[in-house]
């Protein structure tokens, strides 16, 4: 009967853990097992491989500018994210008239699917009818719809902003949230010490509400690298990864890969993988998740 | 230790597993193997088919347009039952990749190429599944592209061709009185167009979804092509570097589609529709697509060619093929009969402006005003060498970049695409 008892806690967390082995675990292995097979396009697994996939994929013209960019879209969406996130929620953590109607009014763009934000995005910067386009014309910044001025998404240079620009506005609103939640667990006696000691405005929020709102600054800052890391929707739909790769990041790649070369694609997947995790653990050492705030 | 801190930090780590698996997930959903023979001795064939029309729900689905096929076949021959999946064409090729990768092959697939599948030994030769009188009525140039080393595995489907479409409405307000014949012709007009308030003179789509077809076109013009005439490849060949430097001019100009190495073709033939575009090489597909954005005054011209117009096109043709797994010969056999002997070929050709693979097709459609221009044109189509294993990771490669040649150096884009050819 003790013994029993000693198995009942395998009944609850039992089949939670099955969900994982068999949801989570169960496809990884299959990933860095299909990068060491040989497997054509049509699917037909043709021995082993070796090595010779990741040979390949390193190989590749464009596969450095890929990697680097992929870190730089990584840090500047989760750098605006935060910072705009962090001004929105001091904002609405305010009491004003119709705050509520506000706050829900943020949920939208999170409300919406990632793929139907890009394409009315793309939409909206068509060259030839896009709506952003014809204020650019009435504003005097372009001279006529149609030509290369008008297509933004067109080239790298002005088509990575943009692309930044929507993967901030989806990734906001969550992050807003989270921060929101945290402000609200700082007590107000903390506030009403720090008038009595003579601190400002300024330092208040620096020395008291910043370090206050760390973890949950940590968890959404974590939460939004591997989001924006993994982050497909946003630059298939609105440029394809194009013109070349020069607006592709390493899950664009690995997508174009897979219509070309399964097993050079899965170990694009695995070096993905292990992307995430180096910038997961370089992240936590930087924020010091684990210490215990001074 | 701050508990809330430890929960967190438990959350993102399971929230990486789960977002980084993401990306590996395969959208496989084949299901079972073709084998469920219940009682009475009753065969189904399971069949995986791309969906032609505007998805489901559409009036001409893949759904609707199949299940009419099928019922007409399972009322001729009862004991045989046909399970039809359709997939669009962006994840077809994935799912049966994925589908062949686990073993589960349908006995009976249609989509957009074969040959992939002949070296190891999946497919049922064509002469197995398919009557003599069926075989021998199929377009002769057709029927040699479905052969590897001379054996056929590959029944053609159905066909296209491609020719240049233009604006009557635009033509007239330029003072252009008739189509282009040559390049130097086609550039007097895009600069008439232009200066008579076109945006885009000339429709270039030189991004993902369909560069390689645009490419070529240009490229025969100039007497070349993805492979020279001994079956080597040759896109970085001098014809193809100076067909490239000459769009290149025609970009710099402003006289086409800005930025074609980022601009699909539905994109531009949507323009087309709208108004917008003087001139652009499309096919039968196309016209529905004008149809619905409401151009009306519209004309169909060869394309032209560095020096006169092409005297060939491109000619794209889907592919039918029976897999060997299950059995079950004698029982595609009578299906495959059945599609190419009734008059589903010809319900597919009306729906879909797609063009018959057979004779007796093509003369069906032979009064059609609009599909004569592309019927006259398939006899001496030029393919895209896809018999050639190579040609699976040049045409994504293609596909990628190749717009990057009128953007940047054309030696150097086609070179490096020339490297990824001959590589291994």
């Amino acid at each position: 009967m003790r013994r029993l008892r000693a198995l009942e806690p395998l009944a609850w967390v039992g089949p939670a853990v099955v969900l994982i082995a068999v949801v989570v675990l169960w496809p990884v292995i299959e990933m860095i097992r299909s990068s060491f097979l040989k497997i054509s396009r049509f699917g037909v697994v043709q021995g082993g491989n070796g090595w010779a996939n990741y040979e390949k994929l390193v190989n590749e013209k464009d596969f450095a500018d890929i990697m680097l960019r992929s870190v730089i879209w990584v840090v500047a969406v989760v750098v605006l994210t935060v910072l705009v996130s962090l001004a929105l929620a001091q904002l609405f953590n305010q009491r004003f008239p119709l705050r509520k109607v506000a706050r829900w009014a943020l949920i939208a763009p999170w409300a919406a699917s990632v793929l139907m934000t890009a394409i009315i995005f793309k939409w909206m910067l068509d060259p030839e009818v896009g709506v952003i386009n014809q204020i650019r014309l009435k504003l005097g910044l372009i001279d006529a719809m149609g030509g290369a001025a008008a297509d933004q998404l067109g080239d790298a240079s002005t088509a990575m902003p943009w692309l930044v620009f929507v993967a901030v506005f989806v990734s906001v609103p969550f992050t807003t949230y989270a921060l929101l939640a945290g402000l609200a667990t700082i007590p107000g006696d903390v506030y009403e010490a720090a008038r009595m000691d003579g601190a400002g405005r300024l330092r208040t929020y620096w020395s008291v509400t910043l370090p206050l709102l760390r973890p949950a600054l940590t968890v959404a800052a974590l939460i939004n690298m591997m989001n924006v890391f993994n982050s497909f929707p946003i630059i298939w739909a609105m440029t394809h990864g194009q013109p070349g790769y020069s607006t592709a990041t390493s899950t664009i790649l690995m997508f174009i890969l897979k219509s070309s070369d399964i097993g050079e694609s899965a170990a694009m997947s695995v070096v993905n993988f292990g992307m995430v995790v180096v910038l997961t653990v370089i992240f936590l050492r930087v924020s010091r998740w684990n210490k215990e705030v001074a | 230790m701050n508990m809330k801190l430890v929960g967190g930090a438990a959350l993102s780590l399971a929230t990486l597993l789960v977002l980084t698996s993401c990306g590996s997930g395969d959208g496989g959903s084949g299901s079972g193997s073709g084998d469920q023979a219940s009682s009475g001795g009753e065969v189904t064939l399971k069949m995986v088919a791309a969906d032609y029309g505007d998805g489901p729900g559409k009036p001409n689905s893949g759904e609707t347009f199949w299940k009419g096929v099928v019922d007409e076949f399972q009322a001729a021959n009862p004991g045989i039952k046909v399970d039809v999946q359709v997939i669009n064409w962006n994840d077809i090729d994935k799912q049966v990749a994925t589908m062949v990768q686990n073993g589960q092959v349908p006995d009976i697939l249609q989509t957009g190429d074969y040959s992939g599948f002949v070296k190891d030994g999946l497919l049922y030769k064509t002469d197995e599944v398919l009557s003599p009188n069926v075989s021998g009525d199929l377009l002769q140039k057709f029927a040699d592209f479905g052969k590897v080393d001379g054996t056929a595995y590959g029944i053609p489907f159905v066909s296209s061709a491609r020719a240049m479409f233009y604006n009557k409405d635009l033509f007239s307000k330029a003072g252009i009185s008739e189509p282009p014949k040559t390049w130097d012709e086609l550039k007097a007009a895009a600069e008439k167009l232009k200066a008579a308030g076109v945006t885009q003179p000339f429709g270039l789509p030189l991004g993902q979804e369909e560069a390689q077809g645009e490419s070529f076109l240009w490229m025969l013009g100039n007497g070349g092509g993805y492979k020279d005439a001994s079956g080597k490849w040759a896109i970085n060949s001098p014809q193809n570097v100076e067909t490239f430097t000459y769009m290149k001019g025609l970009v710099d100009a402003g006289l086409t589609t800005p930025n074609p190495g980022t601009k699909d073709r539905k994109t531009v033939w949507e323009d087309f529709g709208a108004g917008k575009v003087g001139m652009v090489n499309g096919g039968p597909m196309s016209i529905p697509i004008f149809d619905a954005a409401g151009l009306k005054n519209y004309g169909v011209a060869p394309i032209p060619g560095k020096s006169g117009p092409l005297d060939t096109t491109l000619g794209v043709m889907d592919w039918i093929m029976a897999f060997n797994k299950n059995g079950h010969a004698a029982e595609i056999k009578k299906f495959f009969d059945f599609f190419y002997t009734g008059n589903a070929a010809q319900k597919i050709s009306d729906t879909y402006k797609l063009l018959p693979v057979t004779n007796g097709g093509i003369e069906k459609l032979s009064g059609d005003e609009k599909l004569k221009p592309f019927l006259d044109a398939l006899p001496n189509a030029s393919f895209y060498p896809f018999q050639d294993p190579k040609w699976a990771e040049v045409n994504p490669a293609i596909k990628q970049t190749i717009g990057g040649a009128v953007k940047e150096d054309p030696a150097k884009v086609l070179g490096e695409l020339q490297k990824v050819a001959e590589a291994g």
